[in-house]
This record gives C-alpha cells, sequence and structure tokens, in this order.
C-alpha cells in the first residue's frame, strides 16, 4: 500500500512538470513595445529619431550647460545669497573662481547629460541601421542627421573636456579608454564632412529643428575657427570662412526685428539654422529663464504665474558693456525695482528690502566664507535674464525654442575669419554693422572698420545667455582675466579644460584625469 | 488579459484533475482501513473540569481534539462539554495561556478532569511555521511567537503596533505622527540596498498580505520566522524575514459575541521650540537694517504649529460573532477605525469585514474551508510642506486678515505661506479597498497522510486625489492643480501541498513529518493617472479634470504590467524523543521578472536541535526544566524593488517632438535592460539557545546569527557610454548582519492574587557593506541621503561604500563655533580650502543595541502593565536645527529659539555640527485594566474595562522633535535609495503623538 503511495506521488509531481503552462515564465508585456516589434515604418522610425533631437533640449533648458558655458565665461555668475541660498557647497563658487574640483556638480551633471546623448544617438544608429525593409535614400537621410546631432554632443564634449570617450559603435560594450582631443576632432571633422552634403538644405518649417546642412556647415565653421585655441591645428581661418560662405548662401535672411530670435513662437525666425524646439505642453519644456534667474517675486512684476529661484545674476561688468542706447540691453536684462503688476505697489524681499536688480552686486562685509572673498550677497542684487519672452499663460514650460545657432552668429564668425586673415575688412565691418545698425535701430553706432577687439565685443553684446562666452573667452584669449572677485588665472592654461569629474571615474577607472589636475584616486 | 486567466484556470483545472485522481487512487487500497472503522465508531460525549495549581477552576481554558478543529472553551465554573466522533482514538489537548498544555488520551472515557501545571512559556503550544504548525519543544529554526495576551494595547492599526518592540531583533519604525503612514519593518538590520520591503508578511497561511488588511482585532498570534532555516520555505521573498499571522477562528460548539471597543485622544507630543511674538520682537529690535514694523503690524502672536494641530479623536468598534457545531465552526467579524491626527488635515477611517467558515465531511477526511475578507480604507494624507512653513512663518504674522480672511500677504515669500488655509482648502485623499477570497480543501488521504490545497484571489483597488487650490501657496502657479488616479492590483494565487506525519518505535520515539507542495501565482498591476492645471473656480477640485485649462505632455498616463511567481517546495523533519531534531528544506522559486538566463533559484536549508534536558545526564538538574540547542543554516532570496520587465529591451513613450509644425510622440528603449538579472540571495547562520529554568519560573533565548546578502539588486552608476542611461538594476554587492538578540522572561510572582512577569527582549546588529564592485559595475561609494538647508542642494549625508554600514554619515567635520561666529571646520585633506571634499565619516545611525521590558502585574481583578523600549548609540542629523537655528533669514523668516540663533554669525551649513546622539528609552505604553467577576452572571462571560497611555515619555538627549526618525521619508518609497539614508528628522518631520484610550472588552 505505502509503495502504491510513492508511486502516486511520483506520477503526481512528473505531473506537475508535464503541464508546462504551470512552470511558464515567460514575460507578458502589457505597456511597453518589445524593441523587435518597434520601427516598421517611416513613422516609427521618425519617433524613434525623436529623442535624439531631444537631447538637445537638455542642452538648452540645462542649468549645468548654461554654468559652464556662460558663468565660467565672462557673462553670468550664481552669487550665494544671504542666508546661504545657492551656495550648495560651494560648487558655483568653484565654476566662477576657476577652482572647481572633481565633485563639482555643474561639472559632472554636463558630463553626464553629454554621454548619455552620444549614448543615445548611438543606440539610435544602430537600429536605425538594422531596420529591415527601410527605403535607403530615408535611411541615409535620417542616418546622416542623427549623425550630426551626435557630432555637435562630441563638439561639446571636446570643447569642454577635451579627452574624452569616443564610442561611436553601440554594440561595442567595453569600457572605454579616451581618446586625445585631436582624436576626437578629427572624427567630428570626418563625420561633418561625410554628411554635410547629404542632409537636407530647405531652410522651411520642415527642416526646421533638423540637423540640416546649414547646421553641419555653421559646426564645420566653428571647429575650423577654434581649432587653434584648441590645440588640435594649425589656424583654419580659411577653412572656417568657406564654410561660412556656404551657410550664407542658403536661404537664411538676418531678421529685421532682434526679438523675433526669442519670442514665443521663435520658429518663424528666418535666422535660426540649427534649434532645440520646445512646447509649452511638454513637461521637460524650457522653464530655466524664469526657474534659475528671476528672483521668488519677479514674477508679481512680469505678470506671470510661475515663480522663479533666485539663481543666476549677470556679471556686472558685463552688463556695463552695453550702450545705453542699445536696445539689446533691455532686450537681455531686466533691471531695476520690481513693481507688483496688479496693485502697483514696490515689491520687497523677505529682509524687506526693495526688489531691485541692480548691475552692481556687492558681498556683504562679514560674510566671506572660508576666508576668501566669495561671500554672500543681498537677493535682489545683478541684473536677470529677460531675453526670452514670457507669455502671462504659462504656468509651466515655456513656448520659446532656443536657437543653437542662428545666423548673426555665422556673420560675426566671417567677420572675424575675415578679420583673422587680414582679409577684405570692409565686408567685416559691414557684417558686424548689420548686428549693430539692428541693435541700435540706426546706423549712428555703426564701426569704419573692425578689429577682433569690435568682433568680440559684438558677439558679447548679441549673444547674452545664448551660452557662447566660455568658447569666445577662450579663443579671445580672456578666459583666465581678473573678473568680478575672480583673480587673473592666466598662466594656468589646464583651467581651458574642465577636469573629468569624479561620478564618470568611479563607474570608468579607465579614465584618466586632465594634465593639471590631481590624478584620480 | 482573458487568455491568461484562461491559463490560470487550465492550470488549476489540471492540477485538480490529477491530483484529484492520484487522490483517490491513495485512498482506494485504504478503502477497508474505514470499513473497520465504520463498525467500532461511535460518538460520544466527553464533560470535565479543568483546575489551575490551586484547584481553581480555569475559565475559557480551550479544549481541543488533537488534530482537528474541533474544540471548546470551559465556562466559569471550567466547565466544558465536547462531542468527539471517535472516543477510542480521540486525544484532548488542554491549553491555557500561562500554563502547560496538556494532552489526554479519551480511551472511552466520558469525564475527564485536569489540573494544569504554570508555566513562563508553553513549550507544548502549537505555533505557526511556514506552511505547517509545530510545538514550541519540536522547532529546530528561530521563531518567536507572540499571542493576544502580549500585544500592545491601546489604539493600534495594524498588526506592526502590536508587535513594536516586542521581539528581539524585529526593528518597527513609526517614525511621524502620520496616521496615514504606515510603520517601516526590518528585521535583524537591512539585508538589501534597494526598497527593503522588510519581512514578508504571511496571512492565515498566504504569502505576500498586507498588514492593513487584517483587523489588529482578529488577530490571535503572530509568528516572526527570524532565522533562514525557518523562513527558506518562502524562497525567494523572505530574505527580509518572515511574519506568519493567524487569524482568530471559530471554536466548535460554542458560541460567542465578542465587543472590543475603545476611545483615544492624541495630543501633540512635542513641538518646535519656535521664537514666539515676544522673543521675535526682542530679536527685531536689535537689528539694525530691518524695520519690525514692516512685518509687525497686525499685533498677532501665532503659534502656527498650534494652529496646525489639534487634539485627534480615535475610536474603534469591533464584533465578531462565532460558534458551529461538532464538524463545523465560522467566526464572522466586523471592526470599524476612525481616527482624526494631530494635524487638522489628517484623518483615516478603516472598515475590516471578515468571515471565516470550516466544514468537516466524510468522517472528518474532508476539511473545506472559506475565508472572505474586505478592507476598506479613507485616508486624508496631510500636506507636509505645511510644517516647513510653520518653521517659517512670523509669529507676528496672523492666520486671518481683520475681516475674517486668510492672511496670504506672505504666499510669495520663500517658504512661507498660510499654512491654515493649505489645510482648509487643499485635499489630498487616498481611498483604497481590498477584497479577498481564500478557498481551502484538506483531505486525510490515510492517517497522517494530508493534501490541501488553497486557492486565493485578491483585488485591490486604490485611488489618489488631490486639489491644490489657487487661493493658496501650492496651487497658485500653476492656478488650481488636480489630479486623480487608479491603481488596480489583482492577485491569484493556488497552492497544492501534501505532508505526512508518522511516529513511530517502542514509545513513539521516532517522529518523522514530511511535506511537498507546488505554488502559482500572478500579479497584474494597472494604473491610471490624470491631472490638470489652471482652474476657472475651485469648486471642481478632481472631479472635472477636463474644466483645467492646461494638460501638458505626460498628464495623462496608464501603466500596466504583471509578473508570475512559480515554487515547488518541501520540508521534512525528524525528532528522536524530543532530543534530536532534523529539519530540512528546499524551496525552487522562478519569477518571470528575470532575466531568461536566471529565471529560477534554489533555496534550500537545515536546521538541527538537542533537547539537553531531555537526556539522561540531565534528569537530575533539578532547576533545569528544560534547555534546548540550535543551529540553522538557509538561503533566502529577496525581488524587493524589482519591476517587470527590467531585463527586456522595450520602447516606451518618451515626450513629444517637434517635426514639420506639429509635435509627435517620440519613442525610445526606456531602460539599460539587464538580462543577467538574477535573485538576490541571504545566507543566514543561527545558534541559539533556549532554556526555562526554577520551576518554570525562568524561561529565555540567546541567539547569534550571521546573514550574507550577496549578488545585491540596485540600481547602479553605470558609464555612459557604453550604456544608453546612467542608471542600471543589476545584481552586485554583498552585505552582512551580525548580531545577537537576548529575550528573558520571568515570573517574579506567582501567586493566587498577584502576579507579577517581567520580560527583557535585548539585541544588537551590525551592519556592514562589504562589496558594492565586481568585474562590470563599479561603485566605490554612492553618495546619498539629501538633508535640506537653505543653499545646500545636492549636498548629501550620508555613504554607501565597502566596509562601512548602511546608514554611515558623511559629512564635514565641525568641531564648533568661533568667535566670530563662523563654523569651525576640519580640513581633512588640507588643501587649504573647504569644499565637499573635505568631508569624512561621521557615525551611522545604526544603533549599538536595542531593547524592550515589559512588565505586567495582576492583582485579583485587576492587572496593569507598562512597557519601556528603547534604543542606544544611534545617531540622527537635526536637519530642522541645520535649517532653522540661524538667524540669517531672521526678521524677515522666523528661526528656532535655540543659542545657535544668536551665536551663529553665518549662513547654515550641512555639517557635523547637527548629527546628535539619538539613544532613547520611550514609555511606549502604560495600562491598567479591570476585569469584573462574573460567576453569577450567566449572561455575560466576560467584561473588562482598561485605560492606557501611549508614547508618555521619552527619554533622551536628542534636541530634535523626536530622536526616533524613518528610515526614509520620501513620497516615494520605490525610490532607489529609499532606506539607505536612515537617521534624519527631516523639517517635514510631523510631530509623534501621545495617546490615552478608554477601553471595553465585552464577551457573552
Amino acid at each position: 500500500m505505502k509503495k502504491r503511495i510513492y508511486i502516486n506521488l511520483i506520477i503526481l509531481f512528473s505531473a506537475v512538470f508535464a503541464f508546462s503552462s504551470c512552470l511558464n515564465l515567460d514575460e507578458e508585456i502589457e505597456d511597453k513595445i518589445p524593441a523587435n516589434n518597434f520601427g516598421k515604418n517611416e513613422a516609427e522610425v521618425n519617433a524613434i529619431v525623436g529623442p535624439v533631437y531631444k537631447t538637445l533640449c537638455r542642452y538648452a533648458a540645462g542649468h549645468n550647460f548654461m554654468t559652464l558655458q556662460d558663468a565660467a565665461g565672462d557673462m553670468s555668475l550664481v552669487p550665494s545669497k544671504r542666508g546661504g541660498d545657492w551656495w550648495d557647497g560651494g560648487q558655483f563658487r568653484e565654476i566662477h573662481m576657476h577652482d572647481w574640483v572633481e565633485t563639482n556638480n555643474s561639472i559632472w551633471g554636463a558630463w553626464d547629460k553629454s554621454t548619455q546623448a552620444v549614448s543615445s544617438a548611438n543606440l539610435v544608429l544602430n537600429i536605425v541601421e538594422n531596420i529591415e525593409g527601410l527605403d535607403e535614400q530615408v535611411r541615409t537621410r535620417i542616418l546622416a542627421e542623427v549623425r550630426g546631432v551626435r557630432a555637435f554632443w562630441l563638439y561639446l564634449m571636446m570643447d569642454f573636456w577635451g579627452n574624452i570617450p569616443l564610442v561611436t559603435d553601440f554594440t561595442q560594450t567595453d569600457l572605454p579608454v579616451q581618446s586625445s582631443r585631436k582624436e576626437v576632432y578629427n572624427f567630428i571633422l570626418k563625420e561633418l564632412n561625410e554628411i554635410k552634403d547629404i542632409v537636407r538644405e530647405d531652410v522651411t518649417p520642415a527642416s526646421y529643428g533638423k540637423f540640416t546642412k546649414g547646421a553641419a556647415y555653421t559646426l564645420l565653421a566653428k571647429m575650423y575657427l577654434n581649432a587653434e585655441a584648441w590645440g588640435v591645428d594649425d589656424a583654419k581661418w580659411a577653412e572656417a570662412e568657406e564654410a561660412l560662405n556656404v551657410v550664407m548662401e542658403l536661404d537664411y535672411q538676418i531678421e529685421p526685428n532682434w526679438k523675433t530670435n526669442f519670442i514665443p513662437k521663435n520658429e518663424v525666425s528666418r535666422e535660426a539654422i540649427f534649434s532645440a524646439c520646445f512646447s509649452v505642453n511638454d513637461a521637460s519644456g524650457f522653464r530655466m529663464q524664469y526657474y534659475n534667474w528671476l528672483h521668488y517675486k519677479d514674477n508679481l512684476a512680469l505678470g506671470i504665474k510661475p515663480a522663479g529661484n533666485n539663481s543666476w545674476a549677470a556679471q556686472p561688468a558685463y552688463v556695463h558693456l552695453f550702450d545705453e542706447a542699445d536696445q539689446r540691453l533691455t532686450g537681455s536684462f531686466l533691471l531695476g525695482q520690481m513693481y507688483d503688476l496688479t496693485t502697483g505697489e514696490k515689491l520687497y524681499t523677505a529682509h524687506d528690502r526693495p526688489l531691485n536688480h541692480t548691475i552692481d552686486i556687492e558681498i556683504i562685509p562679514g560674510s566671506e566664507r572660508d576666508g576668501t572673498v566669495w561671500g554672500d550677497v543681498q537677493q535682489e542684487v545683478g541684473a536677470r535674464n529677460w531675453k526670452w519672452d514670457y507669455e502671462t499663460t504659462i504656468v509651466d514650460a515655456m513656448e520659446n525654442d532656443f536657437h543653437i545657432f542662428r545666423l548673426a552668429d555665422v556673420y560675426l564668425m566671417k567677420a572675424e575669419a575675415l578679420v583673422r586673415q587680414g582679409k577684405d575688412n570692409a565686408e567685416a565691418t559691414r557684417l558686424v554693422n548689420v548686428m549693430r545698425e539692428r541693435g541700435f535701430g540706426n546706423d549712428s553706432h555703426n564701426y569704419t572698420t573692425v578689429t577682433l577687439k569690435e568682433i568680440a565685443l559684438e558677439r558679447k553684446l548679441e549673444f547674452a545667455w545664448e551660452q557662447m562666452a566660455r568658447q569666445d573667452c577662450i579663443r579671445f584669449g580672456t578666459y583666465q582675466d581678473a573678473r568680478f572677485l575672480k583673480p587673473n588665472t592666466h598662466g594656468k592654461d589646464h583651467l581651458n579644460l574642465f577636469l573629468i569629474p569624479q561620478k564618470a571615474w568611479q563607474t570608468n577607472n579607465k579614465l584618466v584625469q586632465n594634465p593639471g589636475y590631481p590624478p584620480f584616486k | 488579459m482573458e487568455k491568461k486567466r484562461l491559463s490560470f484556470l487550465k492550470s488549476g483545472l489540471s492540477f485538480g484533475i490529477c491530483f484529484l485522481t492520484i487522490g483517490m487512487m491513495a485512498a482506494m487500497p485504504t478503502q477497508s482501513v474505514f470499513a473497520e472503522v465504520k463498525i467500532t465508531q461511535q460518538s460520544g460525549k466527553i464533560a470535565g473540569k479543568v483546575l489551575d495549581e490551586f484547584g481553581e477552576p480555569i475559565i475559557g481554558a480551550n479544549v481541543v481534539e488533537k488534530g482537528t478543529t474541533n474544540g471548546t472553551v470551559t465556562d466559569i465554573d471550567g466547565n466544558y462539554s465536547l462531542a468527539v466522533t471517535n472516543p477510542d482514538r480521540a486525544v484532548l489537548q488542554f491549553s491555557f495561556i500561562g500554563y502547560i498544555t496538556k494532552e489526554e488520551a479519551v480511551k472511552g472515557k466520558s469525564s475527564i478532569e485536569v489540573k494544569l501545571e504554570p508555566s513562563v512559556v508553553n513549550l507544548g503550544e502549537v505555533v505557526a511555521i511556514g506552511y505547517g504548525s509545530q510545538t514550541r519543544k519540536e522547532i529546530t529554526g528561530s521563531v518567536a511567537n507572540i499571542t493576544e495576551e502580549n500585544f500592545n494595547q491601546g489604539v493600534s492599526r495594524d498588526a506592526a503596533d502590536l508587535l513594536q518592540g516586542k521581539v528581539a531583533g524585529l526593528t518597527i519604525t513609526s517614525g511621524s505622527g502620520d496616521i496615514s503612514r504606515d510603520s517601516q519593518i526590518r528585521l535583524r538590520g537591512t539585508s538589501t540596498l534597494q526598497n527593503d520591503e522588510g519581512p514578508l508578511i504571511v496571512i492565515d497561511g498566504i504569502p505576500g498580505g498586507s498588514l492593513s488588511t487584517v483587523a489588529p482585532q482578529d488577530i490571535e498570534s503572530i509568528s516572526v520566522l527570524k532565522d533562514a532555516s525557518s523562513a527558506a520555505i518562502y524562497g525567494s521573498r523572505a530574505a527580509g524575514g518572515v511574519i506568519l499571522i493567524t487569524t482568530k477562528r471559530g471554536s466548535g460548539s460554542k458560541t460567542q459575541v465578542n465587543y472590543n471597543g475603545y476611545v483615544a485622544i492624541d495630543q501633540m507630543a512635542n513641538k518646535p521650540d519656535l521664537m514666539n511674538a515676544d522673543q521675535w520682537r526682542a530679536y527685531a529690535a536689535t537689528v539694525p537694517d530691518q524695520d519690525p514694523a514692516v512685518y509687525d503690524q497686525y499685533g498677532a502672536d501665532t503659534d502656527w504649529f498650534d494652529e496646525l494641530t489639534r487634539t485627534g479623536v480615535s475610536q474603534n468598534h469591533s464584533v465578531s460573532l462565532s460558534g458551529g457545531g461538532p464538524s463545523s465552526n465560522y467566526r464572522a467579524s466586523f471592526n470599524y477605525l476612525n481616527r482624526t491626527g494631530i494635524m487638522r488635515d489628517n484623518d483615516m477611517e478603516r472598515m475590516n469585514f471578515r468571515f471565516q467558515f470550516q466544514q468537516r465531511a466524510l468522517q472528518d477526511k474532508l476539511r473545506l474551508g472559506l475565508t472572505g475578507s474586505t478592507t476598506l480604507n479613507d485616508f486624508r494624507v496631510p500636506f507636509w510642506e505645511n510644517f516647513m512653513y510653520a518653521y517659517n512663518m512670523l509669529p507676528v504674522y496672523p492666520v486671518y486678515n481683520k475681516d475674517g480672511s486668510y492672511f496670504t500677504k506672505v504666499n510669495d515669500e520663500f517658504d512661507q505661506g498660510n499654512a491654515v488655509q493649505i489645510q482648509d482648502l487643499n485635499e489630498r485623499r487616498y481611498k483604497g479597498s481590498n477584497f479577498f477570497g481564500i478557498g481551502d480543501i484538506q483531505y486525510t488521504i490515510m492517517e497522517g497522510l494530508n493534501i490541501r490545497t488553497n486557492l486565493y484571489t485578491s483585488y485591490n483597488a486604490s485611488e489618489f486625489m488631490r486639489y491644490d487650490n489657487f487661493e493658496t501657496k501650492p496651487g497658485k502657479s500653476s492656478h488650481g492643480f488636480a489630479e486623480k488616479s487608479n491603481t488596480i492590483r489583482k492577485r491569484n494565487m493556488m497552492e497544492w501541498v501534501l505532508d505526512y506525519e508518522k511516529s513511530f518505535g517502542q514509545n513513539d520515539e521516532h517522529k518523522v513529518s514530511a511535506m511537498a507542495g507546488y505554488s502559482w501565482e500572478e500579479n497584474r498591476y494597472s494604473y491610471t493617472m490624470a491631472r490638470s492645471r489652471n482652474y476657472l473656480i475651485n469648486d471642481l477640485k478632481w472631479n472635472s479634470l477636463q474644466s483645467g485649462a492646461s494638460l501638458q505632455s505626460g498628464d495623462v498616463e496608464s501603466r500596466a504590467n504583471n509578473y508570475k511567481l512559480i515554487s515547488m517546495f518541501a520540508r521534512a523533519h525528524y525528532s528522536y524523543n524530543e532530543k534530536y531534531m532534523v529539519t530540512a528544506t528546499v524551496r525552487r522559486d522562478g519569477s518571470s521578472k528575470f532575466g531568461d538566463n536566471h529565471k529560477w533559484g534554489i533555496f534550500p536549508s537545515v536546521s538541527a536541535a538537542w533537547g539537553i534536558s531531555q537526556e539522561e545526564f540531565m534528569k537530575d538538574v533539578s532547576w533545569l526544566n528544560d534547555l534546548k540547542l540550535r543551529a540553522g543554516y538557509g538561503v533566502t532570496g529577496n525581488q524587493n524593488g524589482l519591476q517587470p520587465y527590467k531585463s527586456l529591451q522595450m520602447y516606451g513613450g518618451e515626450g513629444i517632438y517637434y517635426d514639420n509644425g506639429v509635435w509627435a510622440t517620440a519613442y525610445r528603449i526606456n531602460q539599460n535592460a539587464n538580462p543577467d538579472l538574477k535573485w538576490e540571495s541571504t545566507a543566514m547562520l543561527n545558534v541559539g539557545v533556549d532554556f526555562t529554568l526554577f520551576n518554570n519560573r525562568v524561561n529565555g533565548t540567546i541567539e547569534w546569527y550571521n546573514k550574507e546578502t550577496s549578488d545585491m539588486l540596485y540600481t547602479y552608476q553605470v558609464p555612459t557610454p557604453p550604456f544608453v542611461y546612467n542608471k542600471m538594476q543589476a545584481n552586485v554587492g554583498d552585505m552582512k548582519n551580525t548580531g545577537i538578540e537576548v529575550l528573558l522572561n520571568i515570573d517574579i510572582f506567582r501567586k493566587k492574587d498577584f502576579n507579577w512577569n517581567t520580560s527583557i527582549n535585548f539585541s544588537t546588529n551590525k551592519n556592514e557593506v562589504t562589496r558594492l564592485s565586481n568585474d562590470l559595475y563599479s561603485s566605490d561609494r554612492i553618495y546619498t541621503g539629501s538633508p535640506w538647508i537653505r543653499g545646500g542642494s545636492n549636498i548629501t549625508s550620508h555613504v554607501v561604500e565597502e566596509g562601512y554600514p548602511i546608514g554611515q554619515f558623511f559629512l564635514l567635520e565641525c568641531t564648533g563655533i568661533d568667535e566670530n561666529g563662523k563654523y569651525i571646520m576640519v580640513d581633512q585633506n588640507k588643501d587649504g580650502k573647504i569644499t565637499e571634499d573635505d568631508r569624512t565619516y561621521m557615525g551611522d545611525a545604526q544603533p549599538d543595541f536595542t531593547f524592550g521590558w515589559n512588565n505586567s502585574f495582576k492583582y485579583k481583578e485587576w492587572d496593569f502593565s507598562f512597557f519601556l523600549r528603547g534604543s542606544v548609540g544611534q545617531k540622527v542629523l537635526n536637519n530642522p536645527r541645520a535649517a532653522y537655528a540661524n538667524n540669517t533669514y531672521l526678521i524677515g523668516a522666523n528661526a528656532l529659539n535655540d543659542p545657535l540663533v544668536y551665536q551663529l554669525k553665518e549662513s547654515s551649513r550641512m555639517c557635523s555640527l547637527y548629527l546628535e546622539d539619538a539613544s532613547f528609552a520611550r514609555l511606549e505604553n502604560m495600562a491598567l485594566g479591570y476585569t469584573f467577576n462574573l460567576k453569577d452572571k450567566k449572561w455575560i462571560e466576560k467584561l473588562r474595562l482598561y485605560v492606557s497611555a501611549q508614547n508618555l515619555f521619552v527619554i533622551t538627549g536628542y534636541k530634535g522633535l523626536d530622536p526616533e526618525v524613518e528610515l526614509f521619508f520620501n513620497s516615494n518609497p520605490d525610490a532607489d535609495d529609499a532606506g539607505l539614508s536612515p537617521g534624519i528628522e527631516p523639517r517635514q518631520f510631523q510631530p509623534k503623538a501621545r495617546t490615552f484610550t478608554f477601553g471595553v472588552n465585552l464577551t457573552f
């Protein structure tokens, strides 16, 4: 009897295994699409490429890039406020004073976003290369666009860090080592030269926001223009000029009204060459201007609902560069006493001080930190960014797009290339004067001739908060100049490259710190 | 979906069929035995008396026919009467709390009188273990069992409140006064990096339950499976330990009606000591460049914490009805709990219904059970930012303007706003309903061999609703914000268990039992959320989302997923004369969540015990009643925090992108897929000794354990490139917990009219992260913890690092304040600068030891108890002091009334100055009860009245609100680092309550 039971038990347990459904552990995906089930037609492929363009929004709306570009340069800074707001462990002091350490959060944030963008592009390239049945012409065009966006990110990284992991193949999964700045430079040139005439060249609503021929040649020009400053090549002024000429022959136009570039519907600008596109409906949208720049109560003065966090201010010397008559002064800054738009009452800060955005910034005596000159300032001091117009209806994100490249930049680069070659000063002067006439509304401030000094100045006046300051400073040799609080750091050329952040090294021990900085340990 | 339900039915059916067939095959040859039994069988009635050591009747003693649920309880004269189907073979078990269980064979007798012997511990008591039960004597693993008599008294929401402080090694933290927040439970330390959900909850045999689904009044006993050898039978979910909850059942022939009720009041136990109006005015007069009149123009003297709080009132009513006949029993209960919290915008209402019915048939061979339960919850969740505003709002600001409207003048200031207005006008509400049903069928194939199946299904629906009125600070920027979400969780489970028990040998000294089983379960999840902004009028709240004028991508969302868990498990137990005992278990678990290569994991365990006191050479040691040495080793797993589909490459929607004038949805590979994802496993070695001494007056347990977790699941930082995302879930690190636990239970006085029992538990646990890297991933140090001070974003307070425990603080070292009022910081790297690079290891949030001390007294009809518990050696970061003990925002914002306000002359910085020793002892509970002597009342059986106080006082040197803080304060407990930065008192910390209760227990 017992035996029988045991036999039955064995049968029973074999039965358990015999019913496959009882041991089936396959996943049944409900709210996602399995990778091999998507990308079957052009619309789906476009949806896969969409995120590559969205990486640009992280550049344009990201606090980190603005900090590295403009605050490490000569335009903005993030002062510590009375009570400690925006001290944040000294990370913004480090950026302004060129005194950064490997734990600096802004540098890490920029590294993190850039490397993820490159990887995303690699992934999409891999997907698009392997999609079956895709029209070859479409495939070639899409691949070229994605490579273009990737080239832009690699260019940014090469500009910031020089020696970076150059991973361009998604299937390569080993921990990468760094390539030298020159190798990265050469790779980007090669990529741009391969795609520049494949990508679309039309300047139409259909090409807006895409990586176009205009974008490719503008980026190529920037590569050549900075090659010498980066120390990767001889001066390439002629090549830069040649690339810029191609852009100038395309259908772009200088907008008669400068502000057209910054209004909520600024996609209408014919000046835009390469743009990060934003929508009020986009949860990951453009809110940096009010969020980081405006004081907690500035929104009451501007009549908008979302409030700011009182982070950045313009460096005083930068605002002083602007002529009173230049429309770009009030077109770039929020200045003076703020009044409540509904009641007309003067606004005060919580410290009972008039909410008056002064150009000049003063450290509160006695607030100096750790024996340095850096200390706290009153909440309200400093000019704020008011370049992109607000719609009073916004509740969160802004509609305004961010033009990464625009024709004004091409004009001023061309002027610079001409002057640097000692060629055609009349044409260079004409190009600079186009900007000045638009800025002043008349020709009374036009130059008769220009030198690099006038061009450098004009770039500053034109491109407030357009993330050009650091690169321009380095190219014009003013990056290590003494500035508000910051001492002269000339001679410390290693500072022209940021350091590789510690967090990056922690996940990849093959990374080597840039020269001049303490090695990783 | 339809297909899946079919597969559940199909597999259920196929199992049913094959088990039924096998059962019949097994049963057939034994038919002759049945026939034999039938001939001699005649049912009989047994009556008698149960007496105590003084010969006095014991009221309410349990009398159960062994091996069945047929039983009754003695009446007020100690009399019982029970019908058994087979008086020749039946064995009766007599048990009562505080006495040793006694067994008597009926052997045809019709009257049995027994006298029970007292004992501080009842070794004959049957304790629930995984998939079965054992007597205390037989247990080889580490199992703590708490029965109703020892539960904490007073207001209790769930089993965690009943258990707090009672079990050595079990830490239950209810760190906040928010009554809608659950307790956080850890057994023997933190054992994983990711989303440690604490012990697995098993309710009446069904694993994976939620404590909130059982009313505390329905719980009979709680077993805590502490070591891996006892928990490993639950395999992949048992790494955090297992809590087994056994609910009350109907007890055979006796019909009982029971009412339990209490009312309680909650008072704020402690509040921050902020500057009051006079102190603020005195300070303001000394400030040269600010005009106090700007702020002080309302003549107000407001204590914002008082304005936000109130005396909470709780009431609980619980009614149960139980009874049955010789072959059936039932119990039905209803429980209603209503609480208003000490925060004005915090309340809860809960209803639990529970019904349980058991029927025996076919000469008791077949047992059928049915259990159904419903829980309805309605919580109002407080708006935690209110406490931040209360810290900042000036005492000279009024709550209301002269005309009765809300004072809103400072609603635009940073971290200030009229919090009373927010409480009144905004609402966050959570409603949940949970239904479950269990059908269980048990069949005795032959004597000792049983087969049973459990079929379980549950449906849990919850809603979350929120509205931020545009008049208030939170709703201002979006001009009204509404959200509503719905979550539905469904679970189906089927379980088959075959068990066998046999004794043999001359005196039945060999005892063998074995169990094997299979379980299949499926979990389905779906979620829908919509939110909307920009309202014209506030009245609609979340009830008309379409009325909001602004909609963003991501404002409408739905999600769904599912996973399956399939298991096979077995246990064998052998004991010789209760002297030598050995148990082995094995479980094979498969989960659909894991990568293709690692779907299955095996979790074995073995344990042995030696009943030393049973040895011949110990027979003469009269002071030693019992001594048992136990050792066990086992491996358990963990998959908490692992969402389905993590091993797969998939596309998901990723916002919108611009294309030719149109915004279209972008799709993106949504994660770094990890096809190698596998089980996290925890191996534990446990050695313990149980002893009973001095005429059963002293009982204790001493245990040592070493618990090692490997292949820890965590979302690790990974390099980009090659990866697309900078984080990825993977199995990488190792962690270790070692500890000692001591439990001592002493009957100090044991007299007829006076009893005094004291019980002490003590435990230590040392936690250490032993590895964080492997060939693929390297994370030398994970920075975590986000304390908040102005100007301190991105500053972390903790690190997770090899060689250090979870909860390791990593801060700037501050040795004091210098004469200029500046922090004296230690320049650790000696570079002449104080930067974040100068942070260092500054102690941790893990206590050196924890203890609980319970005393209970009985004098005639009176009973009195108090329970003190505490924890020594842990550090807590006093975030409110770091943020608000400073004058930098005075006089525009308020500050703590703290010496630092006058001393410190620079902005606050996060540093070790605010890290405090948070050792404490808390009088958790004190209760006084009176049980009426009802000997001559026939209609009423028991009446007890009691008063109790909870959280009466705390002895501590900690300067903040309360030294006991939650393991994590995060609105999302699924966040990657939830639990990795314990020991921060957040500035949103909600003061705890001191509770006074008056209650009635009534049984008819």
